[in-house]
């Protein structure tokens, strides 16, 4: 089993701190979640890990080994994978062109191929639009494009940054619960979500930061029992 | 009618060549996220290289061509990484520093040809390709043909690198998006080096063949520089395929205005054109560009 960690995570943008030592932990074949309120450093957390933003101070490491300081694309190369929030498709490339620059550190072109073809099996929508700009998706097949682009490289773990944004409420949790089911793979799961309702019937564990500080960390009945804790961070008056 | 149809068809040839100069600007642009002041200066740098293998090495320029790309992608591949560092630095205003750290270079470059060759103007001596060919009623010079050619060679290698390799994918995908191509696994420092230096080598090839239809001098990088701004702002920031449009257009108005108005307003004439562009269209031409 593999093991991402941050421990005590120090990092911000233009120099202004966001996260101030945050810890997380999450495992291969879990769904770990992580909650709350905007601007809490939920996504700058997962940017942080997969280095996009460079972390000021802490450590981030898998299975022991230290992935702090280096940049995304090192990082990717041991196994960590960041879907960004929105998805991070490129628009003005095709579905096509999508998909074999997220194979890109493939080596092999007939590997390549055989990934992509087996994505677009498994998503018939995106192989009957694989000419046209992936900006021209609906919001639904872009994220599903995102999901399986995210996949190619079969990474070991992946952080979802709001699988469900800016879809319909059907649209959202299929996405979510595709991202989920990775994990019944052995692919580690790390997402970040609002709509925690649903998010919380697949997590395994979850953390809640605020203010760019851990407030919460344990079980989705765990939280569930504590009302104070669901009211204030999660907005659920259950 | 036969002098209008020559100018035209001089103005396309020598269009070609402004579209080699300012695609790889284009690209380097979108890639570093830097307007490079700089290009004009590989123009110039280019011609002189290209002087220079006439009268010390005594080889034919165009033969000297490969030599002239290698000897500048390589300077470029030095230069990059002292711009991609200006621009992603963590000081204040990156995007401002790295402008006039492009701009110092140029001035760098213009200020150490003027010491070495003084203000005297030059042209490239191409042997192989003079004279003019006959087309009816009008006379193209072989040279501006042969110029053509190169241009037409060289932008379709380096469009067919951007839409039909590996690398190429990732160059666009840099170009659109450095953050996510970075999650994609693109090594986006390494691409940027990498455009750059292909940028400088073929700016500076381009310039050999500028240097023989035009005279140059040490000081001539900044009209150089302009043009490739005309053809960008015109094509849409961002834009390859406006580029071989605007390219080819601006030929034809510099030629049109030389030949019907005069070479004095030649600057003049087009900017004010660029102007009401962008007053119509503020996103180019083909309307693609990002800004």
């Amino acid at each position: 089993m593999s093991v991402l960690t941050a421990r005590d995570v120090v990092t911000g943008y233009s120099g202004v701190e966001i996260l101030h030592r945050v810890s997380a932990e999450a495992r291969s074949g879990e769904v770990t979640c992580i909650f709350g309120p905007n601007g809490c450093g939920k996504s700058t957390l997962l940017k942080a890990v997969a280095g996009a933003i460079r972390t000021w101070q802490g450590e981030v490491a898998l299975d022991g080994e230290p992935l702090t300081g280096l940049a995304s694309h090192e990082v990717l190369r041991r196994g960590v994978a960041l879907m960004p929030q929105g998805g991070g498709i490129f628009p003005h490339l095709t579905v096509r062109e999508n998909l074999e620059i997220g194979a890109h550190t493939v080596r092999s072109r007939a590997d390549r191929e055989a990934r992509i073809g087996e994505v677009l099996q498994e998503n018939p929508r995106l192989a009957d639009r694989i000419r046209i700009h992936a900006g021209s998706l609906s919001g639904g097949e872009q994220m599903m494009l995102a999901i399986a682009r995210a996949l190619l490289v079969r990474p070991s773990f992946v952080l979802f940054d709001e699988p469900s944004a800016g879809l319909s409420p059907k649209l959202a949790g299929e996405a979510m619960h595709r991202a989920a089911s990775l994990a019944e793979r052995g692919v580690g799961v790390v997402m970040v979500e609002q709509n925690i309702r649903e998010a919380m019937r697949v997590a395994d564990r979850i953390y809640i930061l605020a203010a760019g500080e851990n407030r919460f960390e344990g079980t989705p009945a765990a939280i569930e029992s504590d009302k104070q804790l669901m009211e204030l961070y999660l907005g659920a008056s259950a | 009618m036969s002098l209008l149809i020559q100018t035209i068809l001089n103005g396309l040839l020598v269009g070609g060549l402004f579209v080699t100069l300012s695609i790889g600007f284009s690209l380097s642009f979108g890639v570093l996220d830097v307007v490079d002041f700089a290009v004009g200066e590989w123009v110039m740098l280019g011609a002189f290289a290209g002087v220079a293998s006439t009268t010390w090495l005594r080889i034919d320029p165009i033969a000297f061509l490969p030599v002239v790309f290698v000897f500048f992608a390589v300077v470029g591949w030095l230069v990059a990484p002292l711009i991609y560092r200006v621009r992603n630095s963590r000081n204040a205003r990156p995007a401002l520093m790295a402008l006039a750290f492009t701009f110092g270079l140029a001035t760098l470059a213009r200020g150490g040809m003027l010491t070495a060759v003084g203000f005297d103007p030059r042209t490239v001596k191409i042997g192989v390709v003079q004279g003019t060919v006959t087309l009816g009623a009008v006379e193209i010079p072989t040279l501006r043909l042969a110029g053509f050619a190169f241009a037409a060679v060289a932008t379709g290698l380096f469009m067919l690198f951007l839409y039909r390799t590996r690398t190429g994918l990732a160059v666009r995908a840099v170009a659109q998006n450095k953050e996510i191509a970075g999650l994609m696994g693109v090594d986006v420092k390494r691409t940027s080096n990498f455009v750059y230096s292909l940028y400088a080598g073929l700016t500076s090839m381009a310039g050999v063949l500028i240097g023989g239809i035009y005279s140059i001098t040490a000081q001539d990088g900044p009209t150089y520089t302009l043009m490739a701004f005309f053809v960008v702002v015109l094509a849409g920031l961002g834009s390859v395929g406006g580029v071989l449009v605007a390219g080819l257009v601006l030929g034809v108005l510099e030629s049109l205005v030389t030949v019907y108005v005069s070479a004095d307003f030649t600057l003049a004439i087009v900017f004010g054109i660029l102007f009401l562009v962008l007053v119509i269209s503020p996103r180019g031409i083909l309307r693609r560009g990002t800004a």
